[in-house]
């Protein structure tokens, strides 16, 4: 395989990711009115005695989505006076000078001018263009913390350096100034043991829902009850706590609690929680669904091939029938039904919480039957046709037995179009299982898509699409890779060998 | 007397140029072919009587049994409610006293017009694209980025967002589940066109100068007739699913179209107390799909010409 390849599939899906982007935005934030983000909103209801500050929080909120730019008549007089200055406060004023250059400048360059309610005072703002938000949105992405990251105009004595030390756990570091993440390189004992915080991606902070978490730190970190343990802060303070020191980032404004425990503006963190994440509890039931689904659907499958019209063949074609036919909603209350009567196994999850194997059972059966029906039928089709093959004959008629033949022939053969299935597969564990999650309360991925559009959440909804999109368009590239590696007769490059 | 003319006895025979080139076989027609292999199987003979039942049966009964999912009359009468299956209350009566009889019947009925309507509207669509871009080279390139794209727009939030956008309701509804799934007709027909593109009955046909369209539609459309109809008999449960699925998130037909989705996820939580309520709509609903599956499978074989004898 030629390595020019590869790269134009990677570059052509990277504008397909692209593309699907551009989909999403368009969907998101031109059909959804911009209203309805507020609906899940606290604040914005606390607000609604004062409207000069409801309007700020909106236009806001906006321009922190990405929606427009907004720009308020203070913003303007600060480039031309100092703060609290006597000049300002009648600047600001709706009939002063400035506020009729303001409006003036704001308009020749296309923003819309208005004024707040009851102080009369003046702001401009325009809608950006989707592309210009889906470039904001891509420029923002990754993020490396450099020691010029924080600007805080309330703390300009702020050191800029890097160094290296120990965390409060006692683990090596290499800890920063200056930088958004205090411990831009540290170990701990937590997986993988050393962790970086140099590099990261970022997507944005989730809105409404999830308030103040960044969209992918709601998918990656732990959920359930703080763990917590005895800890010794950096001022010398001890206390329990389920702090994760390595999470430390920079706070503008520190309060008392924060002023006791950190020496330093770093004081915002994560805790350490007792069950693994949404994408974790997702890929874990989704991981042992598929290997029951390859350890039942291959060798059924093969068997149901070898005895093509015999009463495994029409048992398993019935099992087939049924899942492909019956809606996954329907059999998987009846599979719950079967499993709780029979067995004794709880019915939701929650019930005895993901430490407990049983808890895991019915879901992980649930979620692994389309994908063994599916395997069925196709490993059998497969096998039907290498057996009717003029190989197998040859093999035959040179004596090999059937064993043998199956083994290593048929089998390998027949193993080459599930081999290309399978990143994808392994991707789909990622997503989570919507209705499977949803009937047994798993705390995984499935719920995340539904909820953040009825919550109006785009932070999310477009995190989301942007991981399960590239996820998936780039196994799909795996996929086509392994199965070249697998049989070195398929060419992926179009007539390689003929011409 | 009439004197017998040499002219009269003979008569010069034409030279016929098209009964020359006839060849002398059996008559085949397609169809009737079709036809003979479908019913020889008596089995298939009796489901395919058993789903019509069924089917007009779910499409005549709601429209004299005058259920409303918005009005429910028996709801403030306690001994109406949670009646199990009698022969006065064949199927028993639910939470508000409405016979479920009706509400699953009403709930069919919904289900198989969407599932066969958008089925309808997926093939088609699905079929001239793929067969075009199966033919064409260039179209090719390009189609295979469009589908890249609308295959990965994640389908629920375009489910959700269009549902939101044009309300609830049949037409909105056909509307959410036809404008992804026709590409992955598209696809698929895209790939057997291609198989078969390129063979020498074809390359044959493209020496003499037929048209593309008139290749399409003449050798390459019949011979995937026997795909097309195992891709349909696969395609209307599936958007049978798809339908109780949308319900399920609440996002199919709005409160006032009856819906199995919808009477299944209601009728969930009296799985232990009332078993009855949740049951029937699920046996149903799988009487219906397995029957489609089943007929449809047995048909697509049938129109596999390799069947024919």
């Amino acid at each position: 395989m030629k390595k020019g390849y590869v790269l134009t599939r990677l570059l052509r899906s990277v504008i397909s990711i692209l593309l699907i982007m551009f989909v999403v935005f368009v969907l998101v934030f031109t059909m959804v009115p911009r209203e309805n983000i507020f609906f899940e909103d606290g604040t914005y209801t606390k607000l609604s005695g004062k409207p000069d500050e409801k309007t700020d929080y909106v236009y806001n909120t906006w321009k922190k989505l990405g929606y427009l730019d907004y720009v308020k008549i203070n913003d303007y007089c600060l480039t031309l006076y100092e703060a609290g200055s006597p000049e300002m406060q009648t600047a600001l004023n709706p009939d002063s000078p400035e506020t009729a250059d303001f409006v003036a400048l704001y308009q020749s360059k296309g923003y819309t001018v208005d004024y707040y309610k009851v102080s009369g005072r003046a702001f401009a703002y325009k809608d950006l263009p989707i592309i210009q938000r889906l470039w904001n949105w891509f420029s923002n992405l990754v993020r490396i913390d450099t020691i010029y990251s924080v600007q805080d105009s309330n703390n300009p004595d702020l050191e800029r350096k890097v160094y290296f030390g120990r965390t409060p756990t006692g683990g090596l570091a290499l800890i920063g100034s200056g930088t958004y993440h205090k411990y831009l390189v540290y170990t701990d004992s937590h997986f993988p043991f050393i962790h970086q915080n140099f590099i990261t991606l970022n997507m944005g902070e989730s809105y409404p829902t999830y308030q103040g978490l960044e969209a992918l730190s709601v998918m990656f970190s732990s959920q359930g009850t703080e763990v917590k343990r005895d800890v010794t802060f950096e001022t010398g303070e001890t206390g329990s706590s389920a702090i994760n020191f390595g999470s430390l980032t920079y706070k503008e404004k520190l309060d008392r609690l924060d002023k006791k425990k950190f020496v330093d503006h770093y004081a915002n963190y994560t805790t350490f929680k007792d069950q693994s994440s949404m994408v974790g509890t997702s890929f874990t039931m989704g991981i042992f669904a598929l290997l029951l689904a390859y350890g039942i659907g291959l060798p059924v499958g093969v068997a149901m091939a070898r005895n093509k019209d015999g009463l495994i063949d029409k048992l398993g074609m019935l099992f087939i029938i049924f899942i492909t036919s019956v809606p996954s909603l329907a059999y998987i209350y009846i599979f719950r039904y079967l499993g709780t009567t029979l067995f004794g196994l709880p019915n939701v999850f929650t019930t005895f919480g993901p430490s407990d194997i049983r808890s895991w059972i019915l879901p992980i059966i649930s979620l692994s039957m389309p994908s063994i029906s599916s395997l069925m039928l196709w490993i059998r089709r497969y096998v039907v046709d290498q057996m009717n093959s003029d190989y197998v004959k040859f093999a035959k008629a040179k004596g090999l037995n059937r064993k043998e033949i199956f083994r290593w022939h048929i089998f390998k053969n027949a193993s080459i179009p599930i081999v290309h299935g399978i990143p994808s597969s392994l991707a789909g564990c990622i997503t989570g299982a919507i209705i499977t999650e949803a009937i047994y309360s798993v705390g995984g991925m499935g719920k995340m898509l539904p909820n953040a559009i009825n919550q109006y959440n785009n932070v999310m909804i477009i995190a989301l699409t942007f991981m399960f999109s590239s996820i998936s368009v780039l196994s799909v590239l795996l996929g086509d890779i392994i199965i070249t590696k697998v049989d070195p007769r398929i060419s992926l490059t179009d007539k390689a060998g003929r011409s | 007397m009439m004197e017998i003319q040499e002219e009269n006895l003979f008569e010069f025979a034409e030279f016929d140029e098209k009964e020359s080139e006839h060849i002398a076989a059996p008559r085949y027609s397609y169809w009737k072919s079709v036809w003979r292999t479908f019913i020889r199987s008596k089995v298939t003979v009796a489901l395919t009587i058993f789903l019509i039942v069924l089917i007009s049966f779910a499409l005549i009964q709601p429209l004299y049994s005058g259920y409303d999912p918005l009005i429910a009359p028996n709801i403030n009468k306690a001994e109406n409610q949670y009646l199990p299956p009698s022969s006065e209350h064949i199927f028993g009566t639910d939470n508000i006293g409405n016979e479920v009889w009706d509400v699953v019947w009403a709930g069919a009925r919904n289900s198989i017009i969407v599932s066969f309507v958008s089925t309808a509207i997926i093939m088609v669509l699905g079929i001239l694209v793929g067969a075009l871009w199966g033919f064409s080279k260039k179209m090719d390139k390009w189609m295979i980025e469009v589908y890249n794209v609308v295959a990965n727009v994640p389908y629920l939030l375009l489910a959700m967002i269009l549902s939101y956008v044009l309300g609830a309701g049949l037409g909105p509804l056909i509307f959410v589940m036809t404008c992804i799934d026709w590409i992955y007709v598209a696809y698929f027909i895209r790939t057997q066109v291609m198989i078969i593109r390129d063979r020498e009955y074809n390359l044959a046909s493209k020496c003499l100068g037929t048209r593309t369209f008139t290749m399409i539609q003449k050798n390459i459309l019949p011979y995937l007739v026997s795909v097309i109809v195992t891709y349909i008999s696969r395609e209307i449960p599936a958007l049978i699913s798809y339908e109780v699925f949308l319900s399920y998130m609440g996002l199919g037909l709005g409160t006032n179209y009856a819906s199995l989705g919808r009477t299944i996820s209601q009728y969930k939580s009296f799985m232990t107390g009332y078993p009855h309520l949740f049951w029937i709509p699920v046996l149903v609903l799988a009487a219906i799909a397995i029957s489609l599956y089943v007929v449809g499978q047995k048909l697509a074989d049938a129109t596999d010409p390799r069947t024919h004898r």
